[in-house]
């Protein structure tokens, strides 16, 4: 008998629950405006090392290893396709920012930053391109892309990220 | 050590001629008390007598003063505070109430303090007058005046002063610390009183600001901040409120002060990440570092003549120190492969910096400046950085993200006590504190 009284409240409850979430959600006025906005369909979606959410420009981010600002032989291909296309778009110029994952501390991290950026910035350089078309600016682990703590997280935030001016 | 005593002992022959010191304003000179202690002798035993007052006013200033000194001389770790015994004053002659030396005693007091409140021109006047228990012997007299709302300043004014008597060196009292935290949604720099309290944003620029440093003599601010760009130097001229900066293609990042006038910081206008000394006017005034890697985060000898910072020339970062005048430079921690952050503390004696260890963990250390003499002072608590000496060397503040979130935290120098420096909401980071006080 009292089991029974038990779940005939545990109902009465979860129906309570229900209608004040419910409510909750009503007042904003429809659900229309809680839609994500997909975003913008883009004509040059490229895929494969350097472009991920992140990157959707024409030029590709390039990546490091730990505590290194050295360029693997897949970001100075990177590179050298960024130079391509910055060859065919005279005169834009580029904002390279160099960023660092969350591990270690902050400050060696902004200098850390400031070599990956010089880092490509003087391959680009032996590859061409005038030094006025390319800019840097170290983030350190300010302003990391992944926000996950492990080992995907912060090889994504170990980067050259390029964004056309 | 015979210099030392020789010392002490002048000091006393001056406290003893001028026995009655009184001064209208807050801070002056005091006589030197050295307590026979042997070394790492327990707390000082004091019994903290509420000031006596008569008027409502009066009253409230009192007990606001004596909550100040007391909580200040809790603050430093050296006191324990015991409540004075009831018959702690002999009031067998109404007209001539004296100190119960016997009631002291009896309840372990080592130093006795009390005085009186009164309002003079409007003003608060708070007389102290401190004992040593055993002797019955006055060892401190001394008025501070000023407004009701420099209570806390005043109350500090005679902490700075027993501590002083008592151990005969300067306290941390009217010191500040100077953080970086991300409240407002984006990273600003704060300061507050050596205590947490008295908490104020300095800069609103909506940006990414970093690192912060008070010149010595607290004339000058230099931080790193973004929000011109890329991350540049700024000196805030605190008097005038004009900010020179240096903003030098690449980084100008993290300043340590030499003296008051010049700022050591990393630039990489020449390529590589190199340490620079700069004028406060922002002018270059001096290229320290010349090596292939990063150099970073300089901090120096009291005496300005060496400077610890960061490398990578050697591949991972390690801490190594550079004499300015012969350019030589030697490789300073050799434990762990990760070692960064390295702070000199005022009294020379060691340097504080911060290891990432293999585990994850990043803990606490300090060392001499010769090598020898490395100790762990944080352990099996996630990341404790960035550490930064109280201007008598006597305390550490750091960063800590122990419960989660980074906090500020404060420790004594050995690494006991460690506790929160404040409360405020969002992250903390970054703590400096002032050689001032």
């Amino acid at each position: 008998m009292r089991k029974q009284i038990n779940g005939v409240l545990v109902i009465a409850m979860m129906m309570i629950a229900g209608c004040s979430s419910n409510e909750s959600v009503a007042p904003s006025g429809g659900t229309a405006t809680n839609e994500p906005t997909p975003p913008p369909p883009s004509t040059s979606i490229k895929t494969g090392y350097g472009f991920d959410q992140w990157q959707q420009g024409p030029l590709g981010d390039v990546f490091f290893d730990f505590d290194s600002a050295d360029l693997s032989s897949d970001a100075e291909q990177q590179l050298k396709d960024n130079a391509d296309w910055l060859k065919g778009n005279s005169p834009k110029s580029v904002m390279i920012e160099g960023h660092c994952d969350e591990r270690g501390t902050s400050e060696y991290n902004l200098a850390l930053g400031d070599r990956r950026a010089k880092s490509a910035k003087e391959f680009l350089t032996r590859l061409g391109i005038g030094a006025s078309r390319l800019e840097t600016i170290s983030y350190g682990e300010e302003r990391p892309f992944a926000l996950d703590h492990n080992e995907e997280a912060w090889a994504k935030n170990r980067r050259d990220h390029f964004v056309v001016k | 050590m015979r210099i030392f005593r020789n010392t002490v002992a002048y000091f006393l022959v001056c406290l003893f001629c001028s026995a009655i010191i009184s001064l209208p304003c807050i801070g002056a000179e005091t006589g030197e008390y050295i307590a026979i202690r042997k070394e790492g002798a327990s707390k000082i035993a004091i019994v903290l007598n509420k000031p006596e007052a008569q008027g409502k006013k009066e009253i409230d200033w009192a007990q606001n003063l004596d909550t100040v000194v007391s909580n200040g001389l809790s603050f430093t770790g050296l006191f324990s505070i015991i409540p004075p015994p009831l018959n702690v004053k002999d009031t067998s002659d109404p007209k001539n109430t004296k100190i119960n030396f016997g009631a002291l005693s009896s309840v372990g007091s080592e130093i006795y303090a009390g005085g009186t409140v009164t309002k003079k021109a409007g003003d608060v006047v708070l007389e102290m007058e401190v004992y040593e228990t055993a002797s019955a012997k006055q060892i401190l007299r001394k008025t501070y005046s000023g407004h009701e709302d420099q209570l806390r300043a005043m109350g500090h004014a005679f902490c700075a002063d027993l501590v002083e008597l008592l151990t005969g060196k300067k306290s941390f009292f009217g010191s500040k610390i100077v953080f970086v935290s991300n409240s407002t949604g984006s990273k600003e720099i704060y300061q507050c009183d050596f205590d947490g309290e008295g908490i104020r944003q300095l800069t609103a620029l909506k940006s990414i600001s970093l690192t912060p440093a008070y010149s010595p003599d607290g004339k000058y601010l230099a931080y790193t901040s973004f929000s011109s760009g890329p991350p540049a130097l700024f000196i805030k001229n605190l008097a005038t409120g004009i900010i020179a900066r240096v903003a030098k293609e690449g980084i100008s990042i993290d300043p340590g002060w030499r003296n008051n006038d010049e700022v050591a910081t990393t630039l990489s206008f020449e390529g590589d990440q190199e340490i620079y000394l700069i004028k406060p006017d922002g002018s270059i005034a001096q290229r320290v570092t010349r090596n292939r890697g990063i150099d970073v985060s300089p901090t120096f000898s009291p005496d300005g003549s060496k400077m610890a910072f960061v490398s990578s020339r050697n591949g991972l970062p390690q801490i190594f120190i550079q004499d300015l005048q012969s350019g030589q430079v030697k490789r300073l921690t050799f434990s762990g492969r990760y070692n960064t952050q390295p702070s000199w503390s005022p009294n020379g004696d060691k340097i504080a910096y911060s290891t990432w260890e293999s585990n994850g963990e990043i803990n606490i250390f300090v060392i001499n400046p010769d090598g020898t003499g490395l100790v762990q002072l944080t352990r099996k608590c996630r990341e404790n950085e960035y550490p930064s000496w109280s201007p008598d060397g006597s305390m550490i503040v750091f960063g800590s993200n122990r419960e989660g979130k980074k906090k500020l935290f404060v420790m004594n120098a050995n690494g006991e006590n460690q506790r929160h420096l404040l409360q405020l909401d969002g992250e903390q980071m970054q703590p400096s504190w002032s050689l001032f006080r």
